[in-house]
């Protein structure tokens, strides 16, 4: 029979090894910002195609755009259990947030400073989240957030 | 001399046959010669035995020594019973032993479970909430990739009206 208190310390001695998984004392996550349309060209010469690792996630998805164009990139660093925003257009800025490094929690605001969607998961280093919308002219926005570090 | 006529001499000479018949014996063992000489040896081991038998008394009377030795056979049969346990141990019991199954059942599960990368116990894997738009989260576990739709207005604070504005970056 396993005694009460042992369920107890096993719960602390994982939570502890969850919480020392990572290492240092920041997260980076690059976050790009992509517009997904049927033209085979973008009406802004700045667009450039997606990259190929992108591109192939979101093929296998059965989304019914044919080309997706990267709008902008950046680079967040998240101090472990902290949190950093950064504006990725006029329209929009996105906050991530770790969660004792066990999840991360992304925050996206609209050009109001009003945050539209607050989405928490574990994103662990070749993972990809990709949180998204219409955008006019039956085009489509995708916002793809992934971490480097 | 079969092992009746054997028997039958032993009675003889304890003087457990009826008149009648140990008469009878009496002749019969006078004109055999086997019977004779089982006779002479049983008188030989009795008288044997009585000479050295010590004389024993007892200090209770005989109904009372057989009732103690009756009594102590019967508690030296009567089967071992288990002990039984205290109160408290089988309360104890009662509680712990569905306890330490639940127990097992519950590491084994968070042990399980703990294998997704970043799940808590009782906490989902991922969590969506929205200000005023519904949404559905599509997730590939084989590509690492969750993907969350926004059913968001195309023409709203997020993506403006004109294709050109949309997503704009400077």
């Amino acid at each position: 029979m396993l005694p009460l208190f042992m369920i107890g310390w096993c719960l602390h001695a994982h939570e502890v090894e969850v919480v020392e998984v990572g290492e240092g004392s920041e997260l980076k996550f690059e976050v790009q910002l992509i517009w997904g349309t049927n033209d085979k060209k973008s009406p802004d010469p700045k667009h450039k195609p997606v990259e190929l690792e992108i591109r192939k996630k979101l093929e296998d998805i059965p989304l019914k755009w044919q080309h997706y164009f990267e709008v902008s990139r950046k680079q967040i660093t998240v101090p472990k259990g902290g949190k950093a925003k950064e504006l990725l257009s006029e329209k929009c800025s996105i906050e991530i947030k770790d969660i004792e490094g066990r999840k991360v929690e992304v925050k996206l605001f609209d050009k109001h400073g009003k945050a539209v969607i607050e989405h928490k998961q574990p994103l662990p280093k070749g993972e990809l989240l990709l949180v998204s919308g219409n955008a006019p002219d039956k085009t489509a926005w995708f916002i793809a957030v992934k971490q480097i570090k | 001399m079969n092992e009746e006529l054997q028997l039958k001499v032993q009675a003889y000479l304890d003087g457990e046959l009826p008149a009648g018949e140990g008469r009878e014996m009496a002749d019969s063992i006078a004109r055999n010669a086997d019977a004779r000489a089982l006779l002479a040896e049983l008188k030989n081991t009795r008288g044997a035995l009585k000479a050295f038998e010590a004389e024993i008394k007892l200090p209770e009377s005989r109904d009372f020594y057989w009732s103690k030795i009756e009594r102590e056979i019967g508690r030296l049969e009567k089967p071992h019973s288990i002990e039984e346990p205290a109160w408290f141990a089988v309360g104890l019991r009662r509680i712990f032993a569905p306890a330490g199954a639940l127990a097992a059942l519950l590491i084994a599960a968070i042990l399980i479970f703990r294998q997704t990368p970043g799940f808590a116990a009782g906490e989902p894997e991922s969590e969506t909430a929205f200000a005023n738009a519904d949404a559905f989260t599509y997730r590939d576990y084989s590509a690492g990739m969750t993907l969350v739709w926004l059913s968001y207005p195309a023409e709203n604070g997020f993506a403006d009206f004109l294709p050109s504005d949309t997503l704009k970056y400077e």
